[in-house]
């Protein structure tokens, strides 16, 4: 299934602004476990609150290796594809999940946009249906706002019997 | 028009049965009690109920319903008008009560269940005329009956092709299933009934506590009870024959009435000895079934056969589930009555079983539960019955559990997709049943983990529309038939016709 590829793929531009996310996030873990360890050491708590401070330092550390991999691992499994009846979706590094889903049962289609990804002129969809939502997680603005026409569009038609 | 003024009596007692227990706390129990919450409690409590009394008389006075062409319109609130149009054609299914109170009026209440979301997704009417109810039911029925295009304010005779068109449904009924003595026996016993007794004691001496002697002298008669071994014997086979009795009655009145009945497009569940309820769905807004297994039930060759809609699983009082069509079922018979209910659902299709590396792959993969609980109970060691390796014996209790769960698992999943419906078995200790049409799975998906890649099998999941949707997970069939069954869902597009005037 690794070898299923879906026409789309997300913007070239979506790693960088994966790990520049991921960066900061863990600029402010480590950050709050600094001030943890300060408090530790000024109030004298007990030895096991600094052993599970080390646990957790240990954790973070993992999770930074983990944030320096995933965004280009991601980056290559992610793809879509969208026709008049399917929006197909197609993603996952560890467990890789294939999403269909048929174009009237779409209900809402969103476009939104951070500060990091304005930067880099991206935007991400969020697909609601009656039973989840999806999210595509970067698409460079134009072909963004495009398919979010175009999902719109679909969405409109209704199956008979609802 | 207004609702029936039999609303308000019924408001009201619903207001001094939820507020009973306030009452007592306040001007009972606590009569004597200065400390400021009850102090101000009892003057915040008397205000509010007579708000709320108020409230239920003036909101009768404002609040109207009435419908134009095929649609209802509601008005609603005093303050703050609110009115909320929903069209007959939004209306999913129907549940008619009778309550004991209904009865000694010999009314009926009724509620249209739509499927939007929101606080306007049903219409209740808690108190009405029987002929008012028949009449309502009628109007919404989908039909050939024209129902004249002006505003009705006030209660018309029945319309003659109405009345016809009712006394033609009554007569194209046909009973499906009414439980049997026998039936009903083998249900108190698998619903475990008889168990039920013990919340109710439980809460009878929560209620009663204050008025009980005090619990020294309650041991006192404890121990000397337990001295006389017959004496307690003969308590013991009393309470178990109470308790049985007690469940006995209590699936009686639950499920003595039964009845499923259908017609061409309709299927009607009456029930209740009691409280009497109604419901009615359309057939096609069935959007798939259910059949439900415990290990309970599977000794004694019974199922739960379940509609998946999108009915409100949760009416008041935790009462029977409206979805569920009757939860003990013998087995033959639960497809028996798929069959002649909901005759498009084909049930003797074969069905196709795991292969053996798909139980491989189940035995594999690691178990969190079992991980966690194992590093828990080696971290605690709790005393167990006085053993002191008890901490290893659970564990292995548990992973024994945990096997045995994925063994049955493999053995009980079956799957088959034939040109517009899918079906499959899975689960273990309790097993289930899915099957569903094309057109009623809104998304579908398949996964695949690293370890089930490695042995070439992947996971197909499902959902449909219900509320919250209903998802259908199977695990570990053949890669080869997860495509299979995504290449089906495409071609989906066979099955459906699209609305062009919602355009």
């Amino acid at each position: 299934m690794h070898d299923i590829k879906l026409e789309h793929s997300l913007s070239p531009s979506f790693p960088t602004i994966k790990w520049i996310t991921e960066a900061i996030s863990n600029i402010i873990v480590f950050a709050v476990l600094g001030v943890l360890f300060w408090v530790n050491d000024y109030f004298g708590w007990p030895t096991w609150v600094f052993w599970i401070l080390i646990g957790l330092v240990a954790l973070s550390i993992l999770g930074v290796i983990w944030s320096i991999a995933e965004p280009v691992l991601l980056y290559r499994s992610w793809s879509y594809q969208f026709d008049d009846e399917y929006l197909q979706l197609s993603y996952g590094i560890l467990k890789k999940e294939w999403v269909t889903v048929p174009m009237t049962k779409i209900q809402s289609v969103s476009t939104s946009q951070g500060p990091i990804m304005k930067r880099y002129n991206t935007r991400s969809i969020k697909v609601e249906t009656m039973g989840s939502s999806h999210v595509i997680p970067a698409l460079e603005q134009q072909i963004a706002l495009q398919l979010r026409e175009v999902l719109a569009e679909y969405a409109k038609l209704k199956e008979v019997d609802e | 028009m207004r609702y029936h003024p039999l609303t308000m009596v019924f408001k009201i007692y619903h207001l001094v049965k939820n507020s009973l227990l306030f009452a007592l706390i306040l001007f009972v129990f606590q009569r004597n009690s200065e400390f400021w919450l009850y102090e101000y409690g009892r003057y915040a409590f008397v205000f509010m109920f007579v708000w709320r009394l108020v409230y239920i008389v003036i909101a009768w006075i404002f609040e109207r319903y009435e419908w134009e062409g095929r649609t209802f319109h509601l008005h609603k609130g005093i303050f703050v008008k609110h009115t909320s149009t929903i069209p007959f054609s939004k209306i999913q299914n129907v549940t008619r009560k009778t309550g004991i109170i209904h009865k000694i009026f010999g009314h009926t209440s009724l509620t249209f269940e739509t499927a939007m979301d929101g606080e306007d997704d049903a219409i209740h009417f808690e108190v009405l005329t029987k002929k008012h109810a028949n009449y309502l039911l009628d109007l919404v029925k989908p039909g050939e009956t024209t129902i004249p295009d002006e505003v009705h304010k006030e209660a018309k005779p029945l319309d003659e092709s109405v009345d016809e068109y009712a006394d033609k449904q009554e007569k194209d009924r046909t009973i499906h299933f009414t439980p049997m003595r026998k039936d009903l026996w083998k249900a108190s016993f698998t619903s475990l009934s008889f168990l039920a007794i013990l919340p109710f004691i439980g809460g009878a001496y929560d209620y009663f506590e204050p008025f009980l002697p005090e619990t020294d002298q309650v041991e006192g008669l404890f121990q000397r009870l337990l001295a006389n071994a017959w004496l307690f014997l003969g308590i013991i086979v009393l309470a178990v024959i109470v308790a049985v009795v007690f469940g006995m009655v209590r699936t009686f009145i639950r499920y003595g009435k039964y009845e499923i009945s259908s017609d061409a497009t309709y299927i009607y569940i009456d029930r209740g000895v009691l409280d009497e309820s109604y419901f009615s769905i359309e057939k096609r807004k069935v959007q798939g079934l259910e059949i439900n297994q415990t290990w309970i039930r599977r000794i004694f060759g019974l199922a739960e056969v379940k509609l998946i809609s999108t009915a409100n699983p949760n009416m008041e009082n935790g009462a029977v589930n409206v979805n569920s069509l009757y939860p003990f079922l013998p087995i033959e018979k639960a497809y028996q009555l798929i069959e002649d209910l909901l005759p498009v659902y084909q049930l003797d299709v074969e069905l196709a079983r795991l292969p053996r590396k798909s139980l491989w792959i189940k035995l594999l993969r690691p178990s969190w539960l079992w991980i966690l609980a194992t590093i828990g109970l080696f971290y605690f060691k709790p005393d167990f019955l006085q053993i002191d390796q008890a901490w290893w014996i659970l564990s292995l209790g548990l992973l024994c559990i945990i096997v045995l769960n994925r063994i049955l698992d493999y053995l009980h999943t079956r799957y088959a997709v034939t040109s517009d419906q899918v079906q499959w078995w899975h689960g273990g200790i309790t097993s289930r049943m899915f099957i569903t049409k094309r057109k009623n799975v809104i998304e579908m998906s398949y996964s695949q983990t690293r370890l089930q890649k490695h042995f070439q099998v992947a996971s197909v999941s499902t959902i449909n529309r219900s509320v919250p949707a209903h998802i259908e997970i199977i695990n570990d069939i053949p890669l080869t038939y997860a495509r299979v069954i995504q290449d089906w869902y495409l071609k989906r597009q066979e099955d459906i016709r699209i609305d062009k005037e919602a355009n």
